[in-house]
């Protein structure tokens, strides 16, 4: 098979458990993102699959090549894979063509040139051949780095953070440059983010890694977005509303109406609802629960807004709201919840105590 | 070539490359090591009865001078190096852009050339007890007071001249680094600039300030050139005495396994200093240093604090060598003085080749590997650095006289010829000496600018096709380049002006122009050796200009540029 497929890879330092029985598979011309918090292991993931470290357990493979076994290691320099950094480390005392060529090797002079001047091209940088890296500003040295990675035609591409140097206003831009570059030389790629909106964009697939270094959920972004299989990754895309309530008849029963559930009958159980899964109506008729708002924030294209239900001591809802919202002109509102983005999950007792004895600390 | 084959053949180089690395270091580091080994083991095994004559009659003098020479050197470069950085660094007065880099200047002149023309000056009948005389009308030594310059006393005075530049280099950094924004706190809290400096300023560069001493206190303990002169009887003046003048190599290393414990306490100091160094900024922030203006006798005053060290560290005795060599030039300009500069430069010239190219090859090593092992060899291997030469001379004698002895006999057995000494008392001695000592100050410099190149660097290169060598030469090589420079000219400086290692380990009747200064100085022929003295301060004056470079560009907050 082209690509990349990596078998029950597990890794720790020390006695640090960083990856746990990790597979993956990508084939030619698809887009994987590992998608998980920071000391998760999916760095890791990406250096063992460079060569960078060695494999402890399981193995990696690259076109049909055994590169890595905890018997057997083949250098980074002989993996012919493409490598994408954060800091996209390009070499300063080279210029951009030099550092474009500098992976052609093997290759006459003349043709190297006119391959990295096509790769500079495809990334609208062939204008800035004779810069050098620190007359570019970062979306440039973005775009070198992702030509340097790309013009020894590598097997396989592996992203690190590419974008999180990038202020917000250009990072949009250039993810979509990135990925239509991607896309045309049908490359394998492996990419490694914290940042579930760029995994939702960027990724064919998403793998999603807990801080146990094991994989807990991988599917397509819409899945994992509206199917979250774990509490964690449901919550990776912001804040929930929470409710707690045992299980009877195949649903829950919240201050906002009941949420069904094929957990079994009699489990204690959290419901988590997502900001924009409550949805929020003046319209007197409408059989919402009745709330009263105490805050109201503009973000831009939607508002954060505050409530609380009315005659119920309980914690204050967070929604949001997709239009432009002025509370000040109407009091009667209330609440119902859009199933689509409420999810019901088991209480893991041990984790619930720790998470409240951190919470009464603050 | 199928998948398996082309596998199997890489699989076994990479490992082969491991070797390299691996065994590289190690064999570096037990060579560097061996000296230091021979006067521990010797240091603790019991020999005949010399050890206990030697306690009963030098060793406490030793042990008793010794430590009055530290005190008294470490106060007097704390007080001079600290008090001048603060002024530099925190207050504008008159001439500070230049004291700024001039008070470094004295780092140039080696103690033992210092001392020399501090007595010639100072002396009897040198030309400032004269004078008085003649203006008070004296006649005889019996009539008034002088301070005995050949003493104890003025051997402090000597080293404490010539070493505070340690302390003023690092306690000034340290203020640099210090965010003005601390230091604001502290005075809108009620604290005024005085009581700022103490109770923030100097504990944040306490760390600092302590390595700074060390490192003094450690060229205290390798001087020998001054102690020599001034017969002021150290650790090292005994164990050049007890190995030349009792012919007692034993003695001169159970000497030397002692005063180890004298450096092995400073390395403790200094590297527990480090350590806490590195958890001193609480924050980020920079902003150009405060300078408070000062008025009055308070600008006077410091401008005349910073005068006096630089005129008596440098410009006077500089002066009065310049005006030796202009007065001696023909005398002092002959065959045998270019015969030992160019002793000396080779010698030099080729210790630094050696340190930077071992240097290069460990920091690099140790940074492919990332493995406990290699970290801890490194740094066992630049230990050198803190070991005074007088005690590396005698454990290199010891080491290259076994290594003599066993080969020559190997030789008798197996081929009937005997080899004699080889190593022993030639200049490859010399050199060893030079990288044992010195390559710490090499490795150093290597790999403080190793570690500002990111990683992503190596992995950039490894993912597009280069080997280990290639990462090296094609990337990191270009991008420490100017740091190899520095830290080659760094040894190559150091090496001219060392004496101790020189004296002991060098062929017999061959010079360099340390020595020659040395053998003529202490004859009182200042004048002879005025201009081989004077090439030995116009090349420490290099790393002064390097070091001085450096430090205006490295506060944080006052340059962007990125510097590499």
């Amino acid at each position: 098979m082209q690509g990349l497929h990596i078998f029950g890879l597990s890794h720790a330092y020390g006695r640090h458990r960083v990856l746990d029985n990790v597979g993956l598979m990508i084939p030619a011309g698809e887009l994987v993102c590992l998608l998980g918090p920071s000391g998760c292991g999916k760095s890791t993931l990406l250096r063992l699959s460079a060569g960078l470290e060695k494999v402890q357990e399981g193995s990696i493979v690259i076109d049909d090549t055994t590169v890595a076994t905890p018997d057997m290691h083949i250098n980074p320099e002989h993996r012919r894979i493409g490598l994408m950094f954060q800091d996209y480390a390009l070499f300063p005392h080279l210029s951009i063509i030099e550092n474009v060529t500098f992976g052609l090797l093997g290759m006459d002079a003349g043709k190297a040139r006119a391959r990295a001047m096509d790769m500079l091209d495809q990334v609208g940088m062939d204008a800035y051949a004779d810069a050098y890296p620190h007359m570019l500003s970062g979306g440039q040295q973005q775009r070198v780095a992702l030509a340097r990675a790309l013009a020894p035609k590598p097997k396989l591409l592996l992203l690190d953070e590419p974008f999180s140097g990038l202020d917000t206003n250009m990072r949009q831009t250039i993810r979509e440059e990135t990925l239509g570059v991607l896309k045309e030389s049908g490359v394998a790629t492996l990419m490694v983010t914290h940042d579930p909106e760029e995994a939702m964009f960027m990724a064919d697939r998403i793998k999603i890694i807990g801080a146990n270094g094991r994989i807990l959920q991988a599917g397509r972004p819409h899945e994992i977005y509206y199917h979250p299989h774990h509490e964690f990754v449901a919550k990776l895309f912001g804040m929930m509303n929470r409710f707690d309530g045992v299980v009877s008849g195949g649903r829950i029963d919240t201050p906002l109406g009941p949420v069904q559930t094929e957990l079994d009958d009699g489990v204690s159980a959290q419901v988590l609802i997502r900001p924009e899964g409550l949805i929020l109506e003046s319209d007197a008729m409408v059989k919402g629960v009745p709330v009263e708002v105490t805050s109201s924030h503009l973000l831009g294209h939607d508002n954060i807004v505050r409530a609380r239900i009315t005659d119920l001591d309980c914690k204050e809802l967070y929604i949001r709201v997709h239009h432009t919202f002025e509370a000040e002109l109407i009091s009667d509102f209330s609440v119902r919840i859009d199933p689509e983005y409420a999810f019901a999950f088991p209480i893991d007792a041990a984790a619930e105590k720790k998470r409240l004895v951190t919470e009464e600390r603050i | 070539m199928t998948a398996v084959t082309m596998t199997k053949s890489l699989k076994v180089a990479s490992y082969s490359w491991m070797n390299v690395w691996t065994l590289g270091v190690i064999f570096i580091t037990l060579m560097i090591m061996a000296p230091i080994i021979a006067v521990v083991l010797i240091g603790l095994s019991p020999s005949d009865d010399i050890w206990e004559h030697l306690s009963s009659t030098v060793l406490p003098l030793y042990i008793g001078t010794t430590l009055q020479l530290m005190i008294g050197v470490g106060a007097g470069t704390l007080l001079i190096g600290v008090g001048t950085a603060w002024l530099v660094s925190m207050c504008r007065f008159p001439g500070r852009r230049f004291f700024e880099w001039a008070l470094l200047l004295p780092m140039a002149m080696p103690a033992y050339v210092i001392a020399y023309i501090y007595t010639d000056i100072l002396e009897y009948a040198g030309p400032v007890q004269v004078m008085l005389r003649e203006l008070f009308g004296w006649a005889t030594r019996r009539e008034y007071w002088f301070p005995e310059i050949r003493s104890l006393g003025g051997a402090i005075s000597m080293m404490t001249l010539v070493l505070y530049p340690y302390v003023y280099l690092l306690s000034r950094a340290a203020f640099m680094e210090q965010s003005v924004c601390v230091l604001e706190a502290s005075r809108v809290l009620g604290r005024g600039p005085v009581r700022s400096f103490f109770s923030v300023a100097l504990p944040l560069a306490r760390p600092a300030i302590i390595i700074g001493v060390s490192l003094v206190l450690m060229e205290t303990l390798n001087d020998f050139g001054t102690v020599d002169f001034f017969a002021v009887s150290t650790f090292t003046l005994g164990i050049y005495d007890v190995w030349l003048n009792m012919n007692n190599i034993a003695g001169a290393a159970q000497l030397a396994g002692m005063l180890l414990l004298f450096v092995a306490a400073l390395v403790l100091a200094e590297r527990m200093a480090r350590r806490k160094k590195r958890y001193h900024h609480t924050t980020t922030k920079y902003k150009a240093l405060p300078g408070y203006e000062l008025e009055g006798r308070a600008r006077v005053l410091a401008t005349l604090a910073c005068t006096f060290p630089v005129v008596f560290g440098f410009v006077l005795p500089a002066g009065v060598l310049f005006g030796y060599a202009t007065v001696y030039f023909e005398t002092a300009m002959n065959p045998e003085f270019l015969g030992y500069a160019l002793n000396s430069l080779m010698l030099a010239g080729l210790a630094a080749v050696l340190a930077v190219v071992i240097g290069v090859f460990m920091a690099y090593g140790a940074r492919l590997r990332h493995e406990r092992l290699l970290k801890v060899l490194v740094r066992m291997a630049s230990l050198g650095y803190a070991v005074p030469g007088s005690v590396l001379a005698v454990g290199i004698l010891v080491t290259l006289g076994t290594l003599d002895n066993g080969l020559d006999a190997f030789m008798r057995e197996t081929f009937g010829l005997s080899t004699g000494l080889i190593f022993s008392g030639t200049i490859a001695a010399v050199t060893f000496g030079y990288l044992v000592r010195f390559l710490a100050l090499a490795f150093g410099s290597v790999e403080a600018s190793l570690d500002k190149v990111t990683p992503s660097m190596d992995g950039a290169a490894r993912s597009l096709g280069q080997g280990p060598f290639g990462t090296l030469k094609h990337v990191h090589l270009p991008l420490i380049r100017g740091s190899i420079l520095t830290a080659s000219m760094m040894v190559f400086v150091d090496c001219m002006k060392e004496l101790p290692l020189t004296v002991i380990l060098r062929p017999f009747d061959f010079h360099t122009l340390a020595t020659y200064v040395h053998q003529f100085a202490s004859d009182e022929q200042l004048g002879e050796a005025s201009l081989a003295a004077l090439s030995i301060v116009g090349f420490g004056i290099v790393p002064v200009i390097i070091l001085s470079l450096a430090i205006t560009r490295s506060r944080p907050g006052h340059d962007k540029r990125e510097t590499l």
